[in-house]
């Protein structure tokens, strides 16, 4: 709920902004009004990361990782700091950028917090991501030490619903081609108390990512 | 204009956009009114395309391209396929609608207006990729529009992170 408030609070900032810029001028060239009416969509702000006013509870959830062992996420992470982000490996665009915008940061902490941080991607497409297309493309994409996790979808879907992420199956389109689901947030859980504290859109950048993850490591809020 | 956005912004934005369309800008919406007659009088699409990359991708089995599309004319066009024969069997142009990509027919290139293929938002989509490309490659893409005819670019391939519009 906390994201949707802060999302409705961006998207009326863009839409001010754009009201703004298309009335502020009598005469607005065509290349200004289509280049504000894009910044609907990527509105400025000033801190990537939301720290949350009700942070989630981390979500009761078994699966199975990229070596094809039972994972349980609440044990295995407990006390650790760790980020969470759902989405598939078909995916052009948003799922391997967030990935690569995590390892980017990942890859300049110290070795010890490296250890520390459990940075896990959840796939919403299981049917094709099985544990060795996971770790496959972890490792393309992200970093060899991510954890991949897979299982049957109605448990995934549970999962993310406990982190307040909507997730629906796999589709197949007109053409017989599958379209799966990714998701735009990534939810840092607190060593300190095990919740889910800071919420990231995929808006951030690998320089957001490697101000904030020490503080991570550390449960404290960026 | 929001097919990158969630459902939530996207619901958002279209009912302040439908606001500002009542409110604002009594005749100053329709913006072409203002052109000059000589842009007016040249009756063809002016295509320009800049900012073609394609991100590195983590594996080989496909690829994601943006890039954007200039016309300059009064004219509209459409980007209706793309082909990329050496470097993919299959390629195709998606939006992202509710956290779901799905094939198009083709993207519309407004009259004095821009198609902003983007990350987060619509793209192009390599499939069958023949080998993984590296940053630093050249990809040969051909867009095909329906009035312009096929414009050939090259594909320049970024690091995985890259994303230019966050460097505003």
């Amino acid at each position: 709920m906390r994201k949707k408030n802060a999302l409705v609070a961006v998207a009326l900032a863009a839409a001010a902004a754009l009201t703004l810029s298309a009335c502020g001028g009598g005469d607005p060239s065509p290349k200004e009004s289509s280049q504000s009416a894009a910044e609907v969509s990527a509105p400025t702000r000033t801190k990537a990361a939301t720290v949350l006013d009700r942070p989630y509870k981390k979500p009761d959830l078994v699966l199975t990782d990229t070596h094809g062992k039972k994972y349980d996420l609440r044990e295995a992470t407990k006390g650790k700091p760790t980020l969470i982000y759902f989405g598939y490996t078909q995916c052009p665009d948003v799922c391997p950028m967030t990935m690569s915008n995590i390892a980017v940061a990942y890859k300049k902490l110290p070795k010890a917090d490296q250890e520390k941080l459990q940075v896990v991607f959840v796939t919403t497409d299981p049917d094709r991501d099985t544990p060795e297309q996971l770790g496959k493309w972890l490792k393309g994409a992200g970093s060899p030490d991510f954890i991949g996790l897979s299982g049957d979808f109605p448990t995934i879907q549970a999962g993310a619903r406990q982190l307040g992420v909507s997730i629906e199956p796999s589709t197949k389109d007109k053409n017989g081609n599958v379209t799966s689901m990714h998701t735009k947030q990534v939810i840092a859980f607190s060593p300190k108390t095990d919740a889910g504290y800071v919420l990231w859109t995929d808006e951030a950048t690998p320089d957001d990512y490697t101000a904030d993850l020490p503080k991570i490591v550390k449960g404290e809020t960026p | 204009m929001n097919r990158r956005t969630t459902r939530t912004l996207s619901f958002v934005a279209t009912a302040l956009a439908g606001a500002l369309a009542l409110t604002g800008c009594n005749g100053e919406t329709n913006t072409s009114a203002s052109r000059t007659p000589a842009a007016q009088t040249d009756s063809k699409p002016k295509l320009e395309v800049t900012g073609a990359f394609i991100p590195e991708p983590a594996t080989a089995d496909m690829a994601g391209g943006f890039l954007t599309v200039r016309n300059s004319g009064s004219v509209a066009d459409k980007l209706t396929s793309v082909t990329a024969s050496a470097f993919a069997g299959k390629a195709e142009i998606h939006e992202t609608k509710d956290g779901r990509m799905q094939q198009v027919t083709s993207f519309d290139v407004p009259a004095n207006g821009t198609l902003d293929l983007k990350r987060g938002g619509s793209h192009l989509m390599f499939l069958d990729v023949k080998r993984k490309p590296k940053k630093g490659d050249r990809i040969a893409v051909e867009l095909h529009f329906e009035k312009s005819g096929t414009v050939k670019v090259d594909m320049q391939v970024e690091a995985a992170t890259h994303n230019p519009q966050q460097h505003h």
